[in-house]
């Protein structure tokens, strides 16, 4: 297949997104932002016969809050994200990640859909949705159904999602009162960089100094999905988070990663950044707790 | 007066100055910031042919035969070539035409040349290239370049792999590390940077119906390309055009031939249709030219009173499979290997080795990137062991004008290093380095202040022809049009070049029209590279300028009726001296001329000044002119990931005098961050012969994120052979930032890199080995 043959259609709803999709004679792929779509296109990885370009299906870009959590459309644009109240109050961990993407330009083109789709190991919204329980809508001509998230990815760029079937919407969970979460990105420079590490925490907060009652921690791009490190999380709650225990936590977590060695950095040294990273966000974020 | 005289006053008069060393808009500034400048690739023509060329599958190896058969029968195939079809030469090359323009019997390197598809359209053009059936014998490639001077490694070319070797020698070397108290050795490793302008290599060509052949292309040396064009394709070289400017930036990677003959062959052979060719980024990387890696030893002795007796340097330069200019870049890095001090004994040389791995060339900086290093560490650590302040350290070594230098000849033009270095040590971030330093953003994070100087030869040493030629026409409506042949690659000098004629013409600004980069309107005046540009090209038009002067006074005095001697230069017009009343405009006069027939055009030609003896084996040292510079710098390290921000520089170029503030600045600024990402982040990876590094996804150069805050002071140190003053920068601007940062690291962790870019990997790991791991709120 040719770029110059590959022909693109844009359908106004998210019916007929999903009649071209169950088309059974051709493939298609769907082009939401394109950031990752026309990047492979061009290494010749993905030429579908179709593009369905969905990025002007509006019903599906949305940020809102209903009673089984805050629903975030498929085609909310990292920038929307960011720019979200509801989100920096109740998903601050995911506004951290994509503030993390590329850079503003990348943010206004890229989707939240298209950055769980790709199912690159290193995405940088994906950890942030393990630690916020997220579930996958996943719509079909002949059905919708939820998939938690840590059952959504089966390996790098590959998930549990069919040819026939559309990301319709994510569910969150809003994070309560005394929840803070924040994510840390080491890559090879600030901006438009892939994550050599990343990791997005979410903590439940006591009463007492540095009280915590528990918490999630997900790793990224340090082995073929993400690892949520339960180890460590279990560590969060046997003492108050001061610098010593801090340092014990962040130390057990190289154990719990199991990276690769590639072109952007060795295994040996992301597995030390596992540990960095967790410990730099702690950090960080227990002086923000103290500083409410 | 003498026209020799005259001229000589015009570019000297310093007083009054209307134009030079003025902050004027860039010529060309609005266009470029609103991207309405086009570049020669971003024009499309109907009825064009596209061009793509078939690149070696193997870094080395045997072509035993190539059929091109089922590419021909492409129905939207228009030509393919190889080697057969080269009427000429089969091979290029700035100094040794050794890399072929499509191989015929071995490839050397996965950038070669094999065949040319044209095609109607680009997919076509690409799809025909897999057609062509390319029958390989695989050869283990050569990798290393130490490996590669060794006897009995398979050899790249007839006369071995090593292309050059250079060795300056001064003093005794074995007495003066005898008188040494501290000696210094270790070893550097430089990256293999890439110019990363944003205008890939391409162009376009086409063969006009009077059999003349038009090239438009992204270049450095439109004259030279002129004549490598002609030597391939067996054509008179009157009969070729280039049109070479503006560039999408150049930075020596467009010095050498890039798409020029492949253009010429594919006009050749598709009936007088235009045809482009134009590199994918992907594409150049893999067989664009790129920054030679060097391994270099240094060893340095100096005594107590932090006096240096000795530095012994051996270089080691990987110029990839061809030779391009890296002999020459070795023998730069070699007469700069000691620094701008007077070491009275050293021995240094450099080898310039062939390999497997892409090809290297020309690269801002030209090998003092990769020595400066070695050096400036060893002052800093001489500073540590003595607990002598490295600024004294560096003051006391420095050469003057007048004095002998390192490689014991004596300096005669300006130099501006101890100046430099005064300015370095009353800036406010060396004065008030201790509180900055204490000023981390967080508990984790330790800060260093740094500083280092290096040098830079202006314009191409012994041995190479070093001229400029400016034009200068009369035009009907009373403005001056300039032609300078050498192009404008980012740098601005059409700005300059306009100053400098406006301020001899005493005319404005806007009555200068600068054109530059054209074969067909301006006299060859050598390349865009060497820091030469503005010195070179502001000369000739100094040297022009006279001519027209004279041209305008006699018309002048001819039609007020009044003696030569009596005509006045005013603003944009001339008149009778004391006398306002009588003037004629020069619009006036172009008409005058226009009438009788005569040319209102005149010519300026200038030689650059040379020393008189080649240092035996040196390869063209001693340069005649250096610019100097000193760099301080700042940088905070995260100890937890070894993540390095520079977070301020102060650049302190001598540049002579400045013609434009601005066009200053931005050489400054933008060589900082070239320089910056030269030391934390850019290396183009090859493993077995095989590009690692394949596009941008992986080649990580500074964004503004990673741009710091930059104050340049220059000190202007009036060099008298320049046009009103002034001499290059546009190279040492990115040189002693490079140590700086090193040293820098340093102050703040103790870890020492000397293998570059010090990746955040690498500055972990070298803490992790000076100590135990950082951890938080110590
Ligand atoms: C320069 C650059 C820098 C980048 N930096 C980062 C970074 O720092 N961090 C990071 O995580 N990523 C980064 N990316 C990758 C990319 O920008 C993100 O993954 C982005 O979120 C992708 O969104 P998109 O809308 O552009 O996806 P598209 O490219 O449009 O689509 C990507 C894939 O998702 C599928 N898809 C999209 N929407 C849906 C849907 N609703 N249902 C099912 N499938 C769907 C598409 O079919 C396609 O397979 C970068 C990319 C570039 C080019």
């Amino acid at each position: 297949m040719k770029v110059s043959e590959i022909e693109m259609i844009s359908p106004q709803t998210v019916e007929e997104c999903l009649y071209h999709l169950g088309e059974k004679d051709k493939t298609s792929r769907f082009i939401a932002g394109g950031t990752d779509a026309v990047v492979r296109m061009k290494d010749g990885a993905w030429l579908p016969d179709t593009w369905i370009n969905i990025k002007q299906l509006d019903s599906l870009r949305y940020i809102k809050e209903e009673e089984n959590g805050i629903h975030i459309g498929p085609l909310t644009t990292h920038t929307d994200i960011v720019h979200s109240g509801l989100l920096q109050k109740k998903a601050d961990v995911l506004t951290a990640a994509s503030k993390e993407v590329g850079a503003v330009q990348l943010q206004n083109m890229g989707t939240i859909g298209g950055n769980i789709a790709t199912a690159s190991p290193a995405g940088d919204t994906i950890p942030t949705l393990f630690v916020l329980d997220a579930q996958i809508e996943l719509t079909s001509l002949m059905e919708k159904r939820i998939v938690p998230i840590n059952e959504f990815f089966v390996g790098p760029g590959r998930t549990v999602q069919a040819q026939e079937e559309m990301i319709t919407n994510i569910i969150i969970r809003p994070q309560t009162e005394n929840e803070i979460g924040i994510f840390e990105k080491l890559g090879p420079r600030k901006a438009q960089s892939i994550s050599i590490v990343n990791v997005a925490i979410s903590l439940k907060m006591g009463e007492k100094s540095r009280e915590c009652l528990g918490g999630k921690i997900a790793f990224g791009s340090v082995a073929p999905t993400i690892v949520r490190s339960e180890k460590c999380e279990r560590m969060l709650t046997i003492n108050p988070l001061h610098d010593e225990a801090i340092q014990d936590i962040a130390g057990a977590a190289w154990k719990e990663v199991m990276p690769i060695s590639d072109v952007r950095a060795s295994a040996k040294y992301r597995r030390s950044m596992a540990s960095a990273l967790l410990e730099r966000g702690l950090y960080r974020l227990m002086k923000r707790w103290d500083e409410r | 007066m003498s026209k020799q005289v005259e001229e000589t006053q015009a570019y000297k008069d310093k007083q009054n100055l209307q134009w030079v060393g003025k902050p004027v808009k860039r010529i060309d500034g609005s266009e470029k910031v609103t991207g309405e400048q086009k570049y020669k690739t971003d024009y499309n023509y109907p009825n064009m042919v596209w061009g793509k060329v078939l690149r070696a599958k193997y870094p080395f190896a045997k072509i035993k035969s190539i059929d091109t058969t089922k590419a021909e029968a492409h129905p939207d195939v228009v030509c393919v070539l190889t080697h057969k079809d080269i009427p000429g030469f089969n091979g290029f090359g700035i100094v040794t035409p050794d890399q072929p323009v499509l191989c015929e019997n071995v490839v050397r390197c996965t950038g070669d040349a094999v065949a040319l598809v044209g095609a109607e359209t680009l997919e076509a053009a690409e799809s025909a290239l897999e057609l062509i059936e390319v029958d390989y014998e695989v050869l283990d490639p050569v990798t290393d370049a130490e490996k590669a001077m060794v006897q009995g490694a398979p050899k790249l070319h007839p006369d071995g792999n090593i292309h050059s070797h250079v060795s300056i020698r001064n003093g005794d070397i074995d007495k003066g590390f005898e008188e040494a108290d501290y000696i210094f050795e270790n070893t550097f490793y430089s990256p293999r940077q890439m110019h990363a302008f944003i205008e890939t290599e391409g162009g376009w060509g086409m063969l006009k119906p009077d059999g003349s052949l038009m090239i438009q292309c992204p270049a450095q040396y439109g004259h030279r390309d002129k004549l490598q064009i002609a030597r391939a394709l067996a054509l008179n070289p009157e009969r070729i055009h280039v049109y070479s400017s503006p560039n999408g930036g150049g930075f020596g990677g467009k010095d050498e031939i890039t798409v020029q003959i492949h253009l010429a062959l594919l006009a050749h052979n598709i009936s007088g249709r235009p045809v482009k060719i134009h590199l994918s980024r992907e594409e150049s990387v893999l067989a664009g030219i790129k920054r030679h890696p060097f391994k270099v030893t240094v060893k340095t002795g100096a005594t107590k009173d932090g006096s240096l007796v000795a530095n012994k340097v051996c270089a080691i330069a990987d110029t990839g499979a061809y030779a391009s200019l890296g002999g020459a870049v070795t023998a730069l890095a070699i007469e700069h290997a000691s620094g701008p001090y007077k070491i009275p004994n050293v021995d240094m040389e450099g080898f310039c080795v062939y390999t497997n791995n892409g090809i290297a060339g020309a690269f801002r900086g030209f090998g003092v990137n990769q020595v400066c290093t070695g050096i400036e560490t060893h002052i800093d650590m001489l500073a540590e062991k003595t607990g002598l302040d490295p600024v004294e350290i560096r003051k006391k070594n420095a050469y003057r004008q007048g004095d002998v230098s390192s490689l014991g000849h004596v300096v005669k033009s300006s130099v501006g290093t101890i100046e430099t270095l005064e300015k370095a040590e009353q800036c406010d971030l060396w004065k008030n380095r201790d509180l900055y330093k204490s000023q981390v953003s967080e508990p984790w994070k330790k800060r260093g202040v740094a500083i280092a100087t290096s040098f830079h030869g202006v314009g191409m040493g012994l041995g190479s022809p070093d001229y400029g030629a400016a034009t200068m026409e009369l035009l009907e409506d009373g403005r001056f049009k300039v032609g300078v042949a050498i192009e404008e690659i980012g740098t601005g000098n059409g700005t300059v070049y306009a100053q400098v004629a406006a301020e001899c013409l005493k005319c404005s600004l806007d009555h200068i029209i600068v054109v530059q980069g054209d074969t067909t309107k301006t006299l060859d005046s050598g390349t865009i590279s060497a820091s030469r540009s503005t010195y070179t090209g502001g000369r000739a038009i100094a040297t022009a300028a006279p001519n027209m002067i004279n041209l305008l006074s006699e018309t002048a005095a001819e039609i007020l009726d009044v003696p030569k001697s009596e005509i006045e230069l005013a603003n944009n017009k001339l008149m009778v001296a004391g006398d306002e009343s009588q003037f004629v405009t020069y619009k006036q006069i172009c008409e005058i001329l226009l009438d009788k027939r005569k040319s209102t055009r005149v010519e300026g030609h200038f030689y650059l000044p040379k020393e008189k003896e080649e240092l035996r084996n040196s390869g063209g040292a001693p340069h005649h002119l250096y610019g100097y510079m000193t760099h301080v710098v700042m940088v905070e390290v995260d100890t937890l990931t070894g993540q390095t921000d520079v977070l301020k520089v102060v650049a302190i170029p001598d540049a002579g005098k400045v013609l434009n503030p601005q066009g200053l600045e931005g050489q400054s600024e933008g060589g900082a961050v070239m320089g910056i990402g030269y030391t934390l982040y850019e290396d183009v990876l090859i493993e077995d012969g095989m590009h690692k590094t394949k596009n941008f996804t992986d080649y990580i150069i500074p964004t503004i994120r990673e741009t710091p805050e930059i104050v340049t002071i220059p000190v202007e140190s009036n060099e008298e052979t320049g046009p009103f003053g002034a001499k290059g920068i546009a190279e040492v601007v990115m040189i002693p930032i490079i140590p700086a940062i090193m040293a820098a690291i340093h102050d703040a962790t103790g870890a020492r890199i000397n293998r570059l870019p010090a990746t955040p990997e690498r500055i972990y790991h070298a803490m992790q080995a000076t100590k135990k791991p950082s951890l938080i709120s110590r």
